[in-house]
């Protein structure tokens, strides 16, 4: 069972917003995404999902909406804010920085 | 984090906050419906409805767990851990609701009694000045060998107003006085307190007149020439019911009309402490409100009667001002010897001003730290009482430590239960506080005997809100962190096998016990010495004053007011009391220059008898005097004895006479008839009196009072300016205020009747409320250190009790009968109840001694007062005792052996 540690820090976060960046998604939505999108090289179990969830929102960057589903039962359906909509930029970038950065000291060990 | 990030995020804090529960469902909810989809997906995949749940379920990897998770995202655990808490504390603490009460109680008598001693600290030193900036006011005083905090003459005002570069503006003002004001030509003048101020006192303090204007500079230039008032605002409020037209209106101030020109604003009463004067007139009109003819206010320099406070300039420091007046005050030594001889001057701040102007603080101060004792005391007691309740609770504490309690989190549980219970003594504290500030405010009329306006400063302030409410805080802290240490650091295997885990060695109780025996001695001390004092009070009201204090009007002239000399004056009162003697009702009439039991002490008189040779070492005897007419003894219906009272023919120009008490009579001629003997006033060469009657002896000064020496001078002989008029009257005495009025008007419109009342009002006032003050606190403080006497003795028995539980289960097991446990566990409370008695009533005679010898006339020891309180005293601290001691009695020994 994977945590949410075994990710990067605060990539989980980006991930999410990402994907809600897109479109507005319950969490079973969003899991299976997850899954879809990252194959299983992203382990994030099921239940890593709601607090990291619940942590967006509280910070204003993810806002919910009770709606009905596919199969019309009621769930919680998230979508992101105009500050989440900033914030995901802003991580983006950061992201973009790291990975450039990280990428090249790995290649350059490989030389 | 940007701040723009908080202010958006706390409202959604705030709905979480609120609508906790809604969250809470709804998180179900969703997990709900992720779990259900993951199930469908699993029964579609081929897995049976059991397979599928699993799965579900551990893919979710406990669901309590993420739940705990999420409810942790929502950023409020903290506080609602810290509702938890209150919710938690508040069901224990109501499941022993006596302890609890008895604790509020008493951390509410600490806080209460500090509070309110602050608000006295508070108005006596630390209230800043009622005006814009108080702190750059300060204070110009002028300093001698015995006195430093000396007032300025007019001269050396305006030398100081010309010669100084410190200040932004030096204001001046007199002592608030006694004025004869009306308001209409026809009526008699009252008594008002007005105030000389200089020309430039509004404005240089800041304050903005509520109506019309404040002095300009060029009113208060010309001595006499401008008669211009302006009014306080609840002088204006009582007297003019804020009537805006007053605005250019006169009013007669002392028998010179004044023009209105403004109303000072409700936030300006004054700076001074007590008095809020009703008027301000400017320095210039001086004269008008003079009562010492021999000196020149606007000349002569060491006529000092002006107060200095100056606004400094920006910038400038106090010190700089202090050498500059240093420099000023040599100045003046070198020009005016005569007057300025070791003569230097200071500046002060506020607080060193109050703190040296009036000494009054000091007893507020001493207050202060008796209220901040009797706190300390309340909350060792109180933590005495929760350590005895952690006792109990050792096992629960232990659980809750073993499956995983964090300490800081046990602490935190436990401070909260201080906390609440501290909160509880704040309000109930800051009431107590609003009470004795209140009963206070109730007494002014009694502690101030005068028609000035002065008012009790004291009163519950938002500064004094927030001190007392620091001190709920710091009690909390005081009561609550030793036994919610101790609990938390308790040894979990020993606690949770036995519940009975030895905390503190047994050296530690020693300080407890002392603190017992202490409360129980001072507690024992102070209820004996207000008891005494109430007994000995009542005894001494029952004892005749030797005269009669019924059917009495008394009212006081000041002929000064209206600038009479002692001719004038002398006339005045042979008039008054001519026409006085014609109103209907009047059945005698006496001046007298003071009354018996009054707040005025009387004069000195020296004297030597005639043929008497004085020791070498002493010049004259002395004893106290009055100085009566010859209406005096008949209206005061004191007998004579022997010879003859005052006569209308014991003129000036007659032989001078005497009349002594027989306390004198028989102190000096032990064997022979005082009558027909000489006495030489001041000294042996000096004038030769006849003493021509012996009155009986009455009470002077206070009811209590042994008897004193007493001669009394006709005044003829003698005369006073200042004179209390006495009417005896055959009905109600009220019923002749107004025909008095009416005399002393048709003698001189402008001259004001000065305290006048019945004089049993007068007396019961002065000589029976006051001192009835005293009593109160005395026995107050004794209530409050025997309730405290009485939680610290609770406490400690209920701790012992606590430690012994099983020590008690095992004894009564094999045998011991519930009168045995009671013995053992209250033998302990009774030693130190028996030791604090000792030592109180060893105390209790010592005062009694010394009170004695002060204050009152009952000699020898008064029994019934120690009988009385002695065992009511013993009664109370033995049943603080009992109660947890029979708690202990009724332990089932299974049930204390259980804990094994």
């Amino acid at each position: 069972m994977s945590k949410p540690s075994d990710l990067l820090q605060g990539t989980l976060d980006l991930l999410l917003l990402k994907i809600l960046a897109l479109q507005p998604m319950n969490g079973w939505a969003i899991s299976l995404r997850l899954k879809q999108i990252s194959g299983d090289v992203l382990q994030v179990s099921d239940g890593s999902l709601y607090p990291a969830l619940h942590k967006l929102e509280q910070e204003g960057w993810i806002t919910a909406e009770w709606k009905p589903s596919e199969n019309n039962r009621r769930a919680k359906f998230y979508s992101l804010t105009r500050l989440g909509r900033r914030h995901l930029e802003k991580e983006a970038a950061n992201w973009g920085r790291l990975s450039a950065a990280i990428s090249n000291v790995v290649r350059l060990e490989e030389a | 984090m940007r701040p723009q990030h908080w202010l958006y995020t706390i409202p959604l804090r705030l709905r979480s906050l609120f609508r906790r529960h809604d969250l809470e469902q709804e998180l179900n909810e969703e997990l709900q419906f992720h779990l259900e989809q993951k199930i469908a997906q699993g029964i579609a995949k081929g897995l049976s409805l059991e397979e599928a749940r699993y799965a579900a379920m551990r893919s979710m990897g406990g669901l309590e767990q993420r739940k705990e998770e999420t409810r942790d995202a929502w950023g409020i655990h903290w506080l609602t851990d810290f509702f938890d808490d209150v919710r938690y504390a508040i069901r224990s603490l109501r499941r022993t609701p006596g302890l609890t009460a008895f604790v509020v109680i008493t951390l509410a008598l600490g806080i209460g009694m500090t509070s309110a001693t602050f608000s006295m600290v508070d108005a006596l030193i630390f209230r800043p000045y009622p005006v814009p900036h108080p702190g750059s006011v300060v204070t110009l005083v002028s300093t001698t060998h015995d006195s430093n905090f000396d007032a300025f003459s007019y001269r050396e005002y305006l030398d100081i107003r010309s010669k100084t570069n410190s200040y932004a503006g030096v204001i001046a003002y007199a002592d608030m006085q006694p004025v004869g004001f009306t308001a209409e030509p026809a009526t008699t003048p009252r008594i008002k307190g007005g105030m000389l101020v200089s020309g430039n006192y509004f404005q240089v303090l800041g304050v903005e007149p509520r109506l019309g204007r404040g002095f300009r500079e060029d009113e208060d230039q010309e001595p006499g020439r401008d008669a211009v008032v302006v009014l306080g605002p609840d002088f204006w409020n009582h007297e003019f019911a804020s009537d805006p037209a007053i605005l250019g209106k006169t009013v007669r101030l002392d028998g010179t009309e004044f023009t209105v020109i403004g109303v000072a604003p409700d936030s300006f009463p004054g700076l001074l402490i007590f008095g809020h004067p009703d008027f301000y007139v400017p320095l210039a009109m001086a004269r008008v409100f003079s009562t010492n003819l021999q000196k020149n206010f606007f000349e002569d320099r060491d006529d000092r009667e002006l107060n200095i406070k100056a606004r400094l300039k920006p910038g400038t420091t106090q010190p700089q001002a202090r050498n500059e007046l240093a420099v000023l005050a040599k100045n003046f030594e070198r020009e005016y010897p005569k007057v300025n001889r070791n003569r230097g001057a200071a500046v002060y701040t506020q607080f060193e001003a109050r703190t040296r102007e009036d000494l009054n603080w000091k007893f507020g101060v001493i207050f202060v730290i008796l209220g901040l004792a009797v706190l300390l005391v309340a909350c060792t007691n109180v933590a005495g009482l929760l350590l005895s309740r952690a006792r109990a609770r050792t096992r629960e504490i232990a659980v809750r430590l073993a499956i995983g309690a964090g300490r800081f989190r046990l602490i935190r549980l436990l401070l909260t239960e201080s906390l609440i219970l501290a909160s509880l003594g704040g309000l109930a504290g800051i009431a107590i506080g609003s009470g004795i500030v209140e009963w206070f405010q109730s007494k002014q009329n009694i502690i101030f005997a005068t028609e000035l306006p002065v008012a009790i400063p004291f009163r519950m302030d938002a500064r004094v809100l927030l001190a007392s409410l620091a001190l709920a805080a710091l009690s909390a802290i005081l009561c609550g962190l030793a036994p919610a240490l101790q609990s938390s650091r308790a040894d979990l295997v020993n606690g949770l096998k036995s519940g009975d885990v030895d905390l503190p060695g047994r050296k530690q109780l020693w300080g407890r016990n002392l603190l017992v025996v202490a409360q129980v001695a001072t507690s024992l001390m102070l209820l004996t010495a207000s008891f005494l004092m109430a007994r000995s009070f009542q005894r001494s009201l029952l004892d005749d004053a030797g005269f009669a204090k019924d059917h009495l009007l008394m009212t006081s002239f000041d002929p000064r007011l209206v600038q009479y000399n002692a001719t004038q004056s002398q006339q005045f009162y042979k008039l008054l009391a001519e026409r006085v003697r014609q109103v209907p009702g009047v059945q005698s009439v006496a001046l007298t220059q003071n009354i018996p039991l009054g707040t005025d002490d009387f004069d000195a008189l020296a004297f030597v008898p005639d043929h008497f040779q004085m020791p070498r070492d002493r010049e004259n005897f002395n004893s106290t005097m009055d100085t009566v007419d010859e209406g005096y003894f008949d209206t005061m219906r004191i007998p004579i004895l022997r010879g003859r009272a005052f006569r209308a023919s014991d003129t000036s120009d007659a032989p001078r006479v005497a009349v002594v008490n027989e306390q004198f009579a028989k102190h000096y001629w032990p064997n022979a008839n005082a009558v027909g003997q000489h006495l030489h006033l001041e000294s042996s060469t000096g004038e030769l009196v006849e003493i021509v009657g012996v009155s009986q002896t009455i009470k002077t000064q206070n009811a209590s009072e042994r008897a004193v020496d007493f001669v009394y001078l006709p005044l003829a002989q003698h005369p006073v300016t200042r004179l209390v008029l006495m009417l005896r009257s055959s009905g109600d005495p009220l019923q002749l205020v107004q025909p008095v009025k009416d005399v002393v008007r048709t003698l001189d419109a402008n001259l004001p009747l000065l305290h006048t009342m019945a004089y049993e009002e007068y007396y019961l006032n002065e000589a029976v409320r006051g001192p009835g003050i005293a009593i109160d606190l005395v026995g107050a403080m004794g209530a409050v250190g025997l309730l405290m006497a009485v939680a610290g003795l609770y406490g400690l028995v209920a701790y012992n009790v606590s430690r012994r539980t099983r020590e008690i289960g095992i004894r009564m097991a094999l045998g011991a009968a519930t009168s045995d446990v009671l013995r053992m566990v209250m033998g302990k409370g009774l030693v130190l109840v028996a030791f604090g008695t000792v030592l109180g009533l060893a105390m209790g005679f010592a005062v009694e001694q010394l009170m004695n010898s002060m204050l009152f006339n009952a000699g020898g020891v008064d029994l019934v007062a120690y009988f009385i309180v002695v065992p009511s005293m013993f009664l109370v601290t033995m049943l603080a005792a009992y109660v947890p001691a029979r708690r202990a009695s009724r332990i089932a020994p299974t049930q204390a052996l259980r804990y094994e």
